[in-house]
């Protein structure tokens, strides 16, 4: 909120888009529009001085100023560099610079009952539906990236399922950036009713060089309802990447996140989850930084109604010169007794010029619950590096052996078989050697 | 729990048991606060020129500065031109020099309160150092302290005896400008407790220093100046009560630790301001800046406090582990109730070799009372091998208190460890069960619950101080869990 801050350039260039925006002509959404942009214009990103950013310093973004992407700018993607990214057995949407790309999305076979649409669409066409949802999940004026979301997003992904609908595959969505320069800044809701159950994949890629991806997903679980989202991050080495994923949980329903945060220059991610009655969630991350990366993550669990759990485990492990953050915070209202909260934090530092800092909060107004949260920061064990040693295993090898598994406790949670490959593909790349076989170990 | 409500309900029926006024006539300056007053304050102190420089100074800072917002606190806004900045026993131009002297009025105080000023107390070998608002009305064992080649005075008398020594050390580990509360008692401190321990000395008692508020509308900001030189040892003890007032009155206070090659510091709190009636009314507003530095190899500090009273404390006694080797410990309770907020913890910078530091944060909230924990554990680049274990747990008692915790950790040494655990919780039923099933009463069984909750930081206080905090957390949790 410092005066610095409300200048910032990118209203006045991104107000010249505005009417190419999509949803202009739906009065609800202009107007929530124009309420963020002038929030935005008024507080721009945000700054170290807000208690929740005191980590991440996002100037960078102000000063570097990313293009909107006009639709005709899109850069042309074929399907065949696409195919290292999309889960073979799943329906796939794909996001081209913030934009829906409907010739190389694949939704087959969807059930009809099921709304899978672009936003740009389904502004128009389920404007009622969505006016019910939008916004409703996150206050567009939680901080200056959200507001900036709701002011300019161009395209996303809104995704209904109607009540006691399980869906048989997976629904990947997969945003990708192709030139140096673009800001993607994109919007997707889900909607799961009653008992209806589904599984989200979101895949973040990108050019090698700077760009920006802004995306902000609200989600809404009804009553019973079982959602799993896996997002990766696997943003180019120079990009900036936000990431919000904002949750709110009916009575009964469940809400699984697994979060990887691989790559990007500057990535955050926020996660935050509304619980009623006995509902769960089950937070579980794993953030790899190298080079001068920076990886925060921000998790918010708030325990609204009685009987809900709340299980979170971030691991992150710090290479080079990487800074990893993590702040997570649990909310128990008043009301909501019998509250089981367990928060987790662990990082392994393996350079001198890594750095941790994490911040777990409680805030507690209920007396008959069990909360703990609990952080360590450290290294490799020197033990178990000297047992591995004795056995013939050179040192590097033995510390890539450690680090793997410890990161590979996260990887293990994935439950779709295809994405678990994949993802620790990823790792084992990252730590050469570390999958080896040996018998005689 | 079945005995709950009516636990609290005998807990808000509590009243504070040190609740008493002293009739003494004080001379006070009119309420306000700008140059002149402190320039008079000074005078009346008959202070040196450099510490009128630093006074002036401070509150020029102080004027550009803003109340800190970020704690978990609900405060009503302070007029800081309102209260009267000094108040002194009428008779300060002519001290007593002996116990015969002091008004019996005083005494009679000092008796209520347990302080041990007189000959059958001398021999529980504590020497005393009482501040009565806020002149130093009296100081045992003088001699036996200065046969040990240690100083332990008023700091307005070390001001005039020591100034070299004020000076080199006053505001070296808390700068004035530190942070808002910090600035405005630099600028208006009326006294407080200075020691300095020589090198290779092991100071042959426990020092200890009794505070009290008295009159009405006065704020009270001691500072004390603790210098631990080579090889030396002290252990420091502070006490405080005060008398039930509407008023809210405000404390600031600045505690300054500096500990050398070797040496160490202990430093025991047991914190009983009144804490505001059942209705949240009145009650001490205490905003304190606690900090050592640990300058020299191997050095150690160690903070304990018993936080009880007060309607809101903002404290958090920090450990600067600059030398190699050196430890900082922490250990804390804080039992709050009815209308009281709490927001209290510890920073431990590592920044020297092989530093340790152990934090043990015990906080109890009841009533309608909200507790919270915030500490910081940093670690610098070249603190290699550091060390830190933190442990905080809250129970809560009844169903309208709030139990916080806001750690912060930052490291950014790879060879170093940091554990961070905290768990919130009410009074397990299977305990209590288990209790009562044995034949012990339910309030007997909470109270074992309780004190066993508290223990591990409790045996970390000298003998005497156990017993007070004991009794302490007796009465703050009488009828309601003890």
């Amino acid at each position: 909120m410092s005066a610095v801050k409300t200048i910032s350039q990118y209203p006045t260039e991104y107000e010249k888009f505005s009417d190419a925006l999509p949803g202009q002509l739906v009065s609800w959404l202009r107007l929530l529009r124009q309420d963020a942009a002038q929030h935005f214009s008024a507080h721009g990103f945000p700054s170290l001085r807000e208690e929740e950013w005191r980590y991440t310093n996002v100037s960078a973004i102000e000063k570097k100023l990313f293009s909107p992407v006009a639709t005709s700018e899109i850069g042309a993607v074929d399907m065949d560099s696409l195919k290292q990214h999309l889960i073979a057995d799943a329906w796939s949407v794909v996001l081209v610079d913030g934009h829906y790309s409907a010739s190389l999305s694949n939704l087959d076979g969807i059930p009809e009952s099921v709304t899978v649409m672009n936003m740009a669409s389904a502004v128009e066409q389920r404007a009622d539906l969505l006016e019910k949802y939008f916004s409703q999940v996150v206050d567009s004026k939680e901080h200056g990236f959200v507001a900036f979301n709701t002011a300019w997003f161009s395209d996303g992904l809104f995704i209904h399922v109607p009540a006691k609908q399980v869906l048989a595959k997976p629904i990947q969505i997969l945003h990708i950036v192709t030139q140096a320069g673009f800001m993607a800044n994109t919007r997707d809701i889900i909607v799961l009713e009653e008992s209806a159950e589904a599984k989200v994949i979101e895949t973040y890629v990108g050019c090698d060089d700077a760009y920006c991806s802004a995306a902000v997903m609200e989600i809404a679980l009804e009553q019973n309802a079982d959602l799993t989202l896996y997002k990766l991050q696997m943003e180019g080495e120079k990009a900036y990447h936000f990431g919000g994923t904002y949750v709110k949980q009916a009575r009964d329903s469940r809400f699984t996140h697994h979060n990887f945060a691989f790559g990007g220059l500057l990535a955050r991610n926020d996660t935050h989850t509304d619980l009623g009655h006995a509902s769960a969630c089950d937070l579980n991350g794993l953030y790899l930084g190298v080079k001068r990366q920076h990886i925060d993550n921000h998790t918010r669990i708030n325990h609204l109604q009685p009987h809900a759990i709340s299980h979170e485990l971030y691991k992150g492990v710090l290479n080079q010169r990487a800074k990893g953050v993590f702040q997570g915070r649990v909310l128990v209202a008043e009301q909501a007794q019998k509250t089981d909260s367990m928060m987790n934090n662990r990082n392994l530092l393996l350079s001198d010029d890594a750095e941790a800092d994490t911040k777990p909060q409680l805030e507690i107004y209920a007396d008959d619950v069990k909360c703990a949260h609990g952080v360590t920061v450290g290294q490799l064990d020197e033990q178990s590096v000297f047992y591995l040693q004795s056995r013939c295993v050179d040192k590097q090898t033995a510390r890539n052996m450690l680090t793997f598994a410890f990161a590979n406790e996260m990887v293990g949670k994935i439950k779709l078989p295809e994405l678990h490959d994949r993802v620790l593909a990823q790792l084992l790349q990252r730590f050469p050697q570390a999958g080896i076989q040996q018998d005689w170990l | 729990m079945s005995t709950s409500a009516q636990e609290i309900d005998s807990y808000i029926g509590q009243k504070y048991k040190d609740g008493f006024v002293t009739d003494v006539e004080v001379d006070t300056f009119p309420p306000g606060l700008d140059e002149q007053v402190i320039a008079k304050l000074s005078a009346i102190k008959g202070e040196p020129e450099f510490m009128l420089e630093y006074r002036l100074k401070a509150f020029r800072h102080w004027q550009t500065m803003t109340e800190p917002n970020w704690a978990q606190l609900n405060i009503e806004p302070i007029d800081y031109q309102s209260i009267s900045y000094y108040s002194a026993p009428k008779k300060d131009s002519d001290k007593p020099q002996s116990l015969d002297e002091i008004d019996p009025e005083l005494l009679e105080t000092y008796k209520k309160l347990g302080i041990p000023l007189d000959e059958q107390e001398r021999l529980a070998g504590v020497a005393v150092d009482a501040v009565f608002d806020s002149v130093s009305v009296a100081t045992t064992f003088k001699g036996k302290l200065k046969d040990a080649g240690v100083i332990f005075c008023p700091i307005s008398e070390a001001l005039q005896e020591y100034p070299d020594l004020v000076k080199q050390y006053l505001g070296t580990v808390v700068p004035s400008g530190d942070n808002f509360f910090a600035a405005l008692n630099a600028a208006v401190f009326t006294d407080g407790s200075f020691v300095y321990i020589p090198k290779g000395v092991r100071c042959p008692m426990e020092l200890s220093t009794y505070f009290r508020i008295n009159a009405a509308n006065t704020g009270q900001f001691e500072r004390t100046l603790i210098i631990a030189d080579e090889d030396s040892h002290v252990s420091y003890l502070e006490g405080c009560t005060a008398p039930m007032r509407d008023e809210n009155q405000l404390h600031a206070a600045v505690v300054e630790l500096v500990v050398m090659d070797n040496a160490e510091i202990k430093y025991s709190t047991v914190q009983n301001w009144y804490p505001g009636d059942e209705n949240g009314v009145g009650g001490i507003y205490n905003f304190v800046t606690k900090r050592a530095e640990c300058r020299g190899a191997n050095s150690k500090v160690s903070w304990t406090q018993v936080e009880t009273g007060s309607a809101i404390t903002w404290k958090y006694p920090s450990c600067v582990l600059l030398g190699d080797n050196s430890v900082g410990e922490f250990y804390s309770v804080a039992v709050t109730n009815n209308y009281q907020q709490a927001d209290t913890g510890t920073k431990m910078i590592h920044i020297g070799k092989n530093t340790r530091s152990t934090i043990i944060s015990k906080g109890i909230s009841a009533g309608r009372s909200q507790n919270t924990y915030r500490g910081l554990v940093k670690v610098a680049k070249n603190a290699t091998n550091a060390r830190n274990y933190t442990q905080c747990d809250s129970l809560l008692v009844g169903d309208k208190c709030g139990a916080h915790t806001f750690p912060y950790v930052e490291v950014k040494q790879p060879s170093a460890q940091v554990e961070h655990e905290a768990t919130t919780s009410k009074i397990s039923e299977d305990q209590l069960f288990f209790c009562q099933q044995r034949g012990i009463s339910a309030e007997d069984a909470v109270s074992m619950i309780v004190n066993g909750f508290c223990k591990s930081v409790f045996k970390e206080l000298p003998m005497e101080f156990a017993v007070e905090a004991q009794a302490l957390l007796g009465i703050s949790l009488e009828g309601s869990v003890g």
